[in-house]
């Protein structure tokens, strides 16, 4: 085998990929639409209108002054929190009128205002509604759920409170009693325990897992697109003349891998980068002695191990496919099954997460096939022993070795061949035949 | 004269299906060399063979004058019958990526690949992609790309197919060129006119075996004395119904007009007279295509 040979084709496939306007739509759109789903919706709402005034009408003369209270002391959800830092306002004014004796006329008047947006809603508590719980709000669009649930919340506080007054319990007593609990979850590692979220250490194990998951199907299918273009282009004969088969597709291995890897990269990096003031914002509510679940530089390695390795794994079946078939439609047709066996860790995954140790896990995660993903997926969640590690890597690589042996052997016999679709037990005489 | 490429009794078969049945030739350096036969003779089979893309069953491939060596192949140049480039590479990259994969260096490509591209008349293309290109040009960037590495052989299947007339005599001027450098050229077709305008030498295969082979002058020789043409008024069709006659092709008032061995011209002219105002009757070298039809027909 001539390396050179090998980095000449790696380069152009390389190359050819990343210069192409599409690698960089989706490499950078990725990155730009976790942007969007993690910052837009906050940075939208706080931007959503003025304040809203909306006018309370109390025939009761009770809820008014808890109300009061109530929105003195509530925190605007729709704004950043940071405890400590000067608490904003809610951006919802209510405006406190007197009832008139002529309450038809009054409600009439109160429409009018809002008709011409002078207010944005008006509710009116009397006996009725304090008794029956539903209190009538009137404006001109009643879409507006974030603004009716703080309403909501601000009137039941207002009301329960002015409950528990006539039921003879002092509501501060009442709000310390009905704390709820939480659970402060720690992570015990080598190192010691070390408190953090565990949502968030399954979420990023996630994000990893899936990550993994869609490079190697896109990469291991462009390996397939690529071999078939070459067929159909027919330009496959003339590299042949100059260069054997095995290096071609190893080159063809390398340089897509490459270009994986790379987007991979980015994706990790710019995620970081975009979503810090997301993630900003979120330490903000953690507890001060919690961290951040924390990746170190060893697990980061071994994911990098996992994705070249299953890269290569996937990327000689799709090489494979793409070298015994003719067009597209045939090899995806016959790529189902593989992209099942692809899919299968994906069933397992919330399983894994939710007992990286267990059997089960340990069992699955040391299965070739399956190993570069749910390997990945216990690294991401906490180091698993690192013989585990090495076993899985192992046997990976072994089985990597056995199927890029395989599929080259298909592909020196499929690259030239044309017409037919070969069935199973052809393909398995082309990687019999010397 | 030093063989270049030598096969001896070369066979390959697909499952059930005898595609080259014992094929033996021998390429001398510096000539221009024809593999001549119909279409499925096996030209395509024999020519993957001496390039090792195919594995032969039997036989043996000898190359620069010794058992074809791994090494040996970085010293041929080859334009497939199948052509294809990558559409969306610029001819530029196309060939800077042929040359790089035959282990010229960037530079040195590069000045190799400039006198090409304006002897090809390509030079306003060469930024451009290969899908913008017509199927001649992409022809010529790929006839390029072959002799880039200046190959001592360059094996070429059906290099005239598809090309037009200008393009067929560029291709011609340029792969006689390539001989007279001391090269030497094997070339694939079932074009016999242009095979007789170029060829040195000729292998003619027919359902894969090797039926004819030789310098084309000494294979003239063995055919020739028995083809005739016939200038005349009349029917010239019913040539074809004269005893002895194997072979007719008129055009226009002419007629060429191949006899078989046991039959003399006189026979010829003395049975057409009667049906024919002869104004010129003379004996002819017979063309490779009636060489090639005569010795097609015989196999069958």
């Amino acid at each position: 085998m001539r390396l050179d040979h090998v980095t000449t084709i790696a380069k152009r496939e390389y190359l050819i990929r990343v210069k192409t306007k599409a690698f960089w739509l989706s490499t950078l759109g990725l990155p730009i639409l976790v942007l969007a789903a993690t910052i837009l919706p906050s940075l939208l709402l706080s931007m959503s209108s003025a304040t809203e005034r909306m006018v309370i009408i109390d025939r009761t003369g009770k809820v008014a002054p808890e109300l009061k209270r109530a929105a003195a002391e509530e925190p605007d959800p729709t704004k950043g929190i940071g405890q400590g830092t000067k608490e904003k306002k809610s951006e919802i004014e209510f405006v406190f009128e007197a009832p008139k004796t002529d309450p038809a006329q009054q409600e009439k008047e109160l429409d009018r205002r809002v008709l011409e947006r002078e207010i944005s809603a008006w509710i009116l508590i009397d006996d009725a509604a304090l008794a029956s719980g539903r209190f009538s709000y009137r404006a001109r669009s009643t879409s507006g759920f974030v603004t009716q649930s703080i309403v909501e919340r601000r009137l039941s506080r207002a009301v329960q409170g002015l409950r528990l007054a006539q039921a003879g319990v002092d509501p501060a007593r009442t709000e310390e009693l009905m704390k709820s609990v939480e659970l402060d979850t720690v992570r015990v590692s080598e190192e010691g325990g070390q408190r953090e979220i565990g949502i968030a250490g399954a979420a990023l194990a996630y994000i990893v897992f899936m990550m993994l998951f869609a490079a190697i199907q896109v990469w291991g299918q462009q390996v397939m697109t690529g071999i078939l273009d070459e067929k159909t282009s027919r330009i496959v004969e003339v590299l042949v003349s100059a260069v054997k088969p095995f290096e071609l597709m190893l080159g063809k291995l390398a340089g897509i891998g490459s270009v994986g890897l790379t987007q991979f990269s980015i994706w990790i990096l710019t995620s970081a980068v975009v979503t810090s003031p997301g993630v900003a914002m979120y330490l903000a509510f953690l507890p001060k002695d919690a961290a951040l679940p924390q990746i170190g530089i060893g697990v980061v390695f071994h994911i990098a191990v996992f994705f070249v390795l299953g890269f290569f794994l996937f990327s000689s079946f799709y090489a494979a496919l793409g070298a015994a078939f003719n067009n597209i439609q045939e090899a995806q047709q016959t790529a189902a099954p593989l992209i099942f066996l692809l899919v299968v860790p994906v069933f397992f995954a919330p399983r894994l997460i939710n007992d990286p140790d267990s059997t089960l896990s340990v069992v699955l995660s040391l299965v070739p096939i399956f190993s570069p993903l749910l390997m990945t997926l216990r690294l991401a969640i906490r180091m698993p022993p690192l013989w585990q590690v090495l076993l899985a890597e192992f046997l990976t690589a072994s089985f990597v070795v056995v199927m890029v042996w395989a599929a080259a052997r298909i592909y020196r016999v499929g690259i030239l061949m044309y017409g037919k679709k070969p069935t199973f037990s052809e393909l398995a005489r082309w990687v019999r035949r010397t | 004269m030093t063989e270049i490429l030598e096969l001896l009794d070369v066979r390959k078969s697909y499952e059930g299906h005898v595609a080259v049945a014992g094929v033996s030739f021998s390429v001398p350096a510096g000539s221009i060399f024809g593999l001549l036969g119909p279409n499925g003779a096996g030209k395509t089979t024999t020519i993957r063979m001496i390039l090792d893309i195919l594995a032969p069953d039997s036989g043996s491939i000898r190359m620069f004058g010794r058992p074809r060596q791994e090494a040996d192949l970085g010293r041929v140049g080859y334009l497939p019958e199948e052509r294809g480039l990558y559409r969306k590479m610029t001819v530029l990259d196309q060939l800077l990526f042929l040359a790089e994969i035959r282990g010229i260096k960037r530079r040195a490509a590069l000045a190799e690949i400039e006198p090409w591209i304006e002897r090809a008349d390509l030079g306003a293309w060469a930024k451009r992609r290969i899908e913008e290109l017509s199927k001649g040009m992409q022809q010529k960037v790929q006839l390029i790309g072959a002799v880039l590495h200046q190959p001592d052989l360059l094996i070429l299947d059906e290099p005239f197919s598809g090309l037009d007339p200008l393009n067929q005599v560029l291709f011609r001027e340029l792969l006689t060129e390539y001989r007279d450098r001391g090269r030497t050229v094997v070339l694939s077709t079932h074009g016999m006119e242009l095979a007789e305008r170029m060829c040195d030498r000729i292998c003619l295969i027919s359902k894969g075996r090797a039926v004819l082979s030789g310098e084309l002058a000494t294979v003239k020789a063995g055919y020739g004395g028995n083809a005739y043409l016939i200038t005349a008024e009349g029917d010239l069709d019913r040539l074809r119904e004269v005893p002895g006659v194997e072979q007719v092709a008129i055009t226009g008032r002419t007629a060429r007009i191949l006899l078989s061995a046991a039959t003399r011209g006189a026979d010829l002219l003395e049975r057409a007279i009667p049906f024919l105002r002869v104004s010129d009757f003379r004996s002819e070298e017979p063309s490779l295509e009636q060489i090639f039809l005569q010795v097609v027909r015989d196999e069958a």
